[in-house]
């Protein structure tokens, strides 16, 4: 599996089957697409940032299976094993999830916030509203509610924090 | 007057602003700091003296909901130990900034004696009785840093320790004598309350009510005894003072000023505090015995002492005794004892601790035996020294004399009133006296006769450790003089008699008269026998030093042997602990887990009589179930999951067992479609992937195939699984046939499947799937939540995984 056999300094540093990374290669963007799909519809249809971030972190898991640690680190994060800890790909999980509950907080924030920017008597915290913006071209109409941004938060939280456990237990 | 809010709460807020300062002033400052910290008690001083006079309480909201305030209370009797804990505190930094000269850990010292003074101040100011907890196990908890400060010596972790456990188990048995008061105060002021003092409803201004609730419930004696452990392991009373004279580890200033003048006074604050609540008879053989005891098996033990540290820490404890006798004794002269003696006796024994200090820096010992003849180099000090000591010995017309005649007076009268065996108190009164003179006399001879050869070159202090103990001996001298007569009465009038009024009961309005003793009464009398016994048994002392230590050294009449034979059994029971509960094994430990949350989750059910939802409902409701449009296909389902969890536990490798658990998964992700929850099906579905992925990861780390049965493990495992197998199924039960709760009602009463579907949810939640409506909106909060606690996992597995070989290199 992801074990390494001989591994030059640009060749794959695994020893999969050309079949699997072929097949990877073509699944994992579709994976992604349905992943935001997934998390754009939550709101009136099944999905939402949990299952979306889920979804994500599947198609990082696949690259990782396939192609090893190493390529995705290199090669989708363009960081390398030589940096320390928290500046190789761990950091970058850690501070995906970092953003995404900073995120859903301050998206909860803004409840209290903006209408008392506006001078208006503050929500509780976390109170969504929608906002409808018309004759948007093709979509007609597209509904932004604000939960979408703590939704955000959820997903980057999934995301962030599923792949920290994922690069360190995987790392062992 | 009500007392100022703003100015009340500073009082108590500075010291631990200071103390967060300190690391940063003591970057700037250096050694200085000891005069930052100086100024900072100067401020908390002269900001409680702004509010001389006024009584009252002050409420600081906290969650107002839950009636959780932080409530602050003055009066004459927390003025008195607020003016003691802030006064003896700008003395001590002055003095620490001499003393503590080139001495390691300034900042932490600075900070933990800082942070103490704060406490302090809150015992003396809390009027409830949960801040009153809180503020005296910070005592406790600041009191262990101070004392361990040389943290690298074994002797200063040995006493550190031995002062934490002591006074802050003591503390623990308090907080249940707490507990049961405010039980009892539910029948007697109508409420349950922890209110102590300062309002109508708490319990001080119901004393009467409160005592009688506490007798009938048949509590009072529990109450009494928790509440006495907490006060007397805190004073040093006898069995429980073996931690003061290991405390002296500590640097001088802070014997002086924790364990002389305010943080051993916080037990006997509680008892003074509690007099009015609680005094009956029953107080009085309780308090009176105990602290006349104490007085003086303390006493007897501090002639016995062979270093000028441990004979202050003795006679402290002695004197601690005399004060819990004073608040024991039930008539008026027993609550003026204890009130003056709190004031004389900090006076006097912080100055003699910091002659003590001085003594041992400049002469470089503190071995009474080698030290005499001081006062040729130190005349000054010897000055202090025989101020405060004739004071400390009861002598006429020294500020400690009038104290120990109040005591004298108190047990006279209460010999008189009930006779019998009560007159013992008088006799155990003089006899401890006579051994308070006999030791106080001894240390002031240290700087009299003639200087041993041994003795080195004694060098002068500098100003910033002489001026603090000057102070402290004028203001005795003030005393003195006061109460003879020639001065009026500040101390008395200003500081006392409001203090009084704190700790009366039920007595008529009391002021103290004091005046120098001009005709022969019977506490006279007993005065003039104690100094007569001393001065003759003074030139026997020896022979009483080495008696005393010759009991002492019988192990069976030694609390200390007790206590450390009872530490060393602790020692050798929790070697046991890592044989069976930690074992580095990780079956142990999710073992023990797991049967854990099965042993909370089902004794929750016990205790909330949850019943087994009968078996004949649930198959009913299974059948309609299965009778329903999706049926077959559902039952279909089912039996293929069936099949596979089945599989699972014959599966020969792990790949066939991972491979068979997905189609358990699987199954259920169909079984939600087909039950029409595509949202559960989604999710159930992508982390099912996810986890065969992560399976597909470690699998080749694994061995291929199980390793052969060991009956023996495999039973106990069995067990565990059966048990955590019967919980969940039982809590699956439970939560399901349970009525929809109202989160669910409100959802089935606005938004009805099917017609009405989504209209609430589009109207209040903007979107038209109720999952993810519920999630990020209704109940969003729960939401975030939950997402942090996807992120503590995160962090978790990142320190504990990730790091865990970096505590050593980093």
């Amino acid at each position: 599996m992801s074990q390494s056999g001989q591994r030059g300094p640009t060749g794959p540093d695994t020893d999969t089957t050309v079949i699997a990374r072929t097949v990877t290669r073509l699944v994992v963007p579709i994976i992604l697409l349905n992943a935001v799909a997934l998390l754009l519809q939550g709101h009136n249809l099944p999905g939402g940032g949990f299952i979306a971030g889920v979804l994500t972190v599947t198609a990082f898991a696949l690259v990782y299976v396939i192609f090893g640690r190493e390529y995705l680190q290199r090669e989708l994060l363009h960081s390398d094993a030589s940096d320390g800890f928290f500046d190789g790909a761990v950091g970058e999980y850690s501070r995906t999830f970092t953003f995404g509950l900073a995120l859903a907080a301050l998206s909860g924030a803004g409840a209290i916030v903006l209408p008392a920017a506006l001078g208006g008597e503050p929500f509780p915290f976390l109170s969504q509203a929608v906002v409808f913006v018309e004759h948007v071209p093709l979509y007609h109409e597209i509904e932004i509610p604000t939960a979408l941004f703590f939704d955000l938060g959820v997903y980057f939280v999934v995301v962030g924090a599923l792949l920290t456990i994922l690069a360190v237990v995987g790392a062992e | 007057m009500q007392p100022e809010p703003a100015v009340l709460l500073a009082v108590l807020a500075l010291p631990f602003l200071g103390a967060a300062l300190i690391p940063l002033v003591y970057r700037v400052l250096g050694e200085r700091t000891a005069y930052f910290a100086a100024g900072v008690a100067a401020v908390c001083l002269a900001l409680l003296f702004t509010q001389y006079g006024m009584e009252g309480r002050v409420v600081v909201e906290w969650i107002p909901q839950l009636n959780a305030n932080l409530v602050l209370y003055l009066d004459g009797l927390a003025f008195l130990i607020a003016l003691l804990a802030s006064g003896v505190g700008v003395l001590i930094f002055t003095y620490s900034g001499g003393y503590m000269h080139g001495e390691p850990w300034q900042a932490k010292y600075y900070t933990s004696l800082l942070v103490f003074m704060g406490a302090m101040l809150g015992v003396a100011l809390a009027a409830d009785l949960i801040a009153l907890f809180v503020f005296w196990e910070l005592t406790s908890v600041a009191s262990f840093v101070l004392i361990g400060h040389y943290q690298r010596s074994e002797s200063s972790r040995y006493a550190a320790r031995k002062s934490m456990l002591i006074t802050v188990s003591g503390g623990l048995f308090m907080l249940v004598g707490f507990l049961l008061l405010r039980f009892v105060a539910a029948d007697a002021i109508g409420q349950a309350t922890f209110a102590l003092v300062g309002s109508p409803d708490s319990m001080i201004a119901n004393a009467e009510a409160m005592r009688a609730a506490l007798e009938e419930s048949g509590l009072y004696l529990p109450v009494l005894a928790l509440v006495g452990i907490g006060a007397a392991a805190k004073s040093a009373q006898v069995p429980l003072h073996i931690w003061l004279p290991d405390a002296m580890e500590a640097p001088t200033p802070v014997s002086a000023f924790l364990h002389s003048a305010t943080m051993v006074k916080a037990g006997v604050y509680l008892v003074g505090r509690f007099r009015p609540l609680l005094i009956t008879d029953e107080w009085m053989l309780a308090f009176a015995v105990l602290g006349l005891v104490t007085m003086t098996v303390a006493a007897i033990l501090a002639v016995g002492a062979t270093d000028i540290k441990e004979l202050l820490a003795y006679s402290t404890a002695s004197h601690l005794g005399l004060i819990v006798a004073g608040f024991g004794i039930a008539n008026v002269y027993g609550g003026e004892t204890g009130v003056l003696h709190i004031l004389n006796h900090a006076v006097f024994k912080a100055s003699l601790f910091l002659v003590a200090g001085i003594v041992a820096h400049e002469a470089g010992t503190r071995a009474i035996a080698e030290l005499g003849g001081l006062r040729e180099d130190l005349p000054i000090t010897a000055g202090i020294t025989a101020i405060a000591a004739l004071g400390m010995a009861g002598l006429p017309p020294f500020n400690g004399f009038y104290s120990k005649e109040l005591l004298f007076e108190a047990t006279y009268e209460v010999g008189l009133e009930h006779g019998g065996l009560w007159w013992l108190l008088p006799v155990v009164a003089v006899f401890g006296s006579v051994f308070t003179f006999l030791y106080s006399i001894r240390f002031l001879m240290l700087f009299f006769g003639e200087k041993p050869s041994g003795l080195g070159e004694v060098h002068r202090p500098p100003w910033a450790m002489l001026a603090p103990p000057l102070l402290l001996a004028g203001i005795a001298s003030y005393q003195a003089l006061s109460y003879t007569g020639i001065l009026p009465q500040v101390f008395l009038s200003g500081i006392a008699d409001p203090a009084l009024a704190s700790v009366s009961a039920g007595e008529e309005a009391h002021h103290f008269d004091i005046h120098f003793p001009t005709k022969l009464s019977p506490y006279v009398l007993m005065s003039v026998v104690t100094i007569a016994l001393g001065a003759v048994a003074y030139p026997f002392y020896d022979r009483l030093h080495h008696g005393v230590r010759r009991v002492r050294s019988v192990d069976l009449l030694s609390p200390n042997a007790y206590y450390d034979g009872g530490i060393a059994a602790l020692v050798s029971v929790s070697d046991y602990v890592p044989r069976y509960v930690q074992t580095r094994l990780l079956r142990t430990y999710a073992s023990t887990v797991m049967l854990g949350v099965c042993a909370l989750g089902l004794g929750g059910y016990a205790a909330a009589g949850a019943d087994i939802p009968a078996i004949g409902q649930l198959a009913q409701s299974v059948a309609a179930f299965v009778a329903g449009p999706a049926g077959l296909a559902i039952a279909i389902v089912l039996g293929v999951a069936l099949v596979g969890a089945v599989a699972v536990s014959v599966a020969p490798s792990h790949i066939a067992g991972v491979l068979t658990l997905s189609i358990l998964g699987f199954m259920v992700a169909v079984f939600y479609v087909l039950a029409s929850a595509p949202d559960l099906a989604l999710t159930q579905l992508v982390i099912e992937t996810l986890v065969l992925v992560i399976f597909l990861l470690v699998l080749d780390k694994l061995p291929a195939f199980y390793g052969d049965l060991d009956v023996r493990e495999a039973i106990p495992d069995a067990l565990v699984a059966a048990v955590v197998g019967i919980t969940v199924t039982f809590t699956v039960l439970t939560t399901t046939t349970d009525r929809p709760d109202t989160i669910a009602r409100f959802f089935v009463e606005r938004a009805p499947v099917p017609d009405e579907h989504g209209h609430v949810l589009l109207d209040y939640g903007g979107g038209g799937n109720v999952v993810n409506v519920i999630l990020v909106d209704f109940r969003a909060l729960d939401t975030m939540g939950e997402i942090s606690v996807v992120a503590m996992a995160a962090l978790a597995v990142l320190t504990l995984v990730g790091m865990r070989n970096r505590g050593e290199n980093a």
